[in-house]
């Protein structure tokens, strides 16, 4: 599914050594890919910046027992990040995503399964050294 | 060989399943990595294991707590040490299911087909009946049937 971010096309944070720059082109962005790229060490470095920025919401497995959907559904205009997304994410909550334009999301999976995806919302992870930096891009999964 | 569970009503009464594949290792697999832990670390987060709770950083060569592997890798371990038990098999990479699917034992399971290209023989259990396969496209149409 195409469709414009609603609200960031950049995301860029610093944690010690590591940058994250990513570029969003869709609402939806399913960041996908091998174990060990560096997803979860994203993650938790976008998650840093929930304490300044209360344009993002961050959830993964430590939300395991709360309702997903009660939260998403009272979320509006923020960047949701969700990694684990293959065990938070039921059905009804994904065909919620797939349709609410009042929230962007960056989904941290494989499984693409109710998003109405498209390989347009299809993202790995790359990292490149710049001398003791780490820099963490997105690009499409299918090119 | 591994058992895949594609229905969780498939799981016996006496194997527990396992969802959360970092909970469970950080609390549990942990005390038990040695040599074979290591070999795999190196095969799927492309890292060292430098004693039982500290690995490299693959990125900055810093040291890390091992609760920093990758929940592919420690899903695999999961499986591995604890054969008795079912574990999701859902946030694998396609580096940890090759690791995964050359188990010599061990029990997974996913409601979606989740296959490497490259497989190894495994156990398909479904409504009672166990299928030995190993060829890609006879377990991808397995866990696509009904049955």
């Amino acid at each position: 599914m195409k469709s414009k971010p609603v609200v960031m096309e950049h995301f860029s944070t610093i944690h010690t050594s590591y940058i994250v720059n990513f570029i969003f082109t869709n609402n939806i962005t399913i960041l996908t890919g091998e174990s060990a790229s560096g997803k979860t060490a994203s993650f938790s470095f976008m998650k840093e910046c929930m304490a300044l920025d209360r344009n993002i919401l961050c959830l993964n497995y430590l939300d395991y027992q709360k309702d997903i959907g009660e939260i998403i559904r009272q979320t509006k205009g923020k960047l949701i990040v969700i990694d684990n997304a293959d065990i938070l994410l039921d059905d009804e909550v994904r065909k919620y995503i797939s349709l609410d334009n009042e929230n962007q999301y960056l989904i941290i999976g494989r499984n693409p399964g109710n998003l109405f995806a498209t390989k347009e919302n299809l993202f790995e992870l790359v990292s490149e050294k710049r001398g003791e930096q780490t820099e963490f891009q997105i690009r499409p999964y299918f090119t | 060989m591994i058992t895949i569970y594609k229905k969780k009503e498939d799981i016996p009464p006496n194997m527990e399943y396992i969802e959360l594949n970092d909970v469970f290792f950080n609390q549990n697999t942990v005390v038990k990595l040695e040599d074979q832990a290591k070999k795999i670390v190196k095969q799927i987060d492309e890292t060292e294991l430098i004693g039982k709770y500290q690995i490299l950083s693959k990125f900055s060569g810093t040291i890390l707590d091992v609760d920093r592997l990758s929940t592919g890798c420690k899903t695999v371990l999961n499986v591995m040490y604890f054969p008795e038990k079912v574990f999701c098999l859902k946030e694998c990479g396609d580096n940890a299911l090759e690791v995964l699917y050359g188990l010599e034992q061990g029990a997974v399971y996913s409601d979606y087909a989740m296959i490497p290209f490259r497989m190894g023989s495994v156990r398909a259990c479904s409504e009672g009946l166990i299928s030995v396969m190993e060829e890609y496209e006879d377990l991808k149409e397995w866990w696509e049937s009904e049955k």
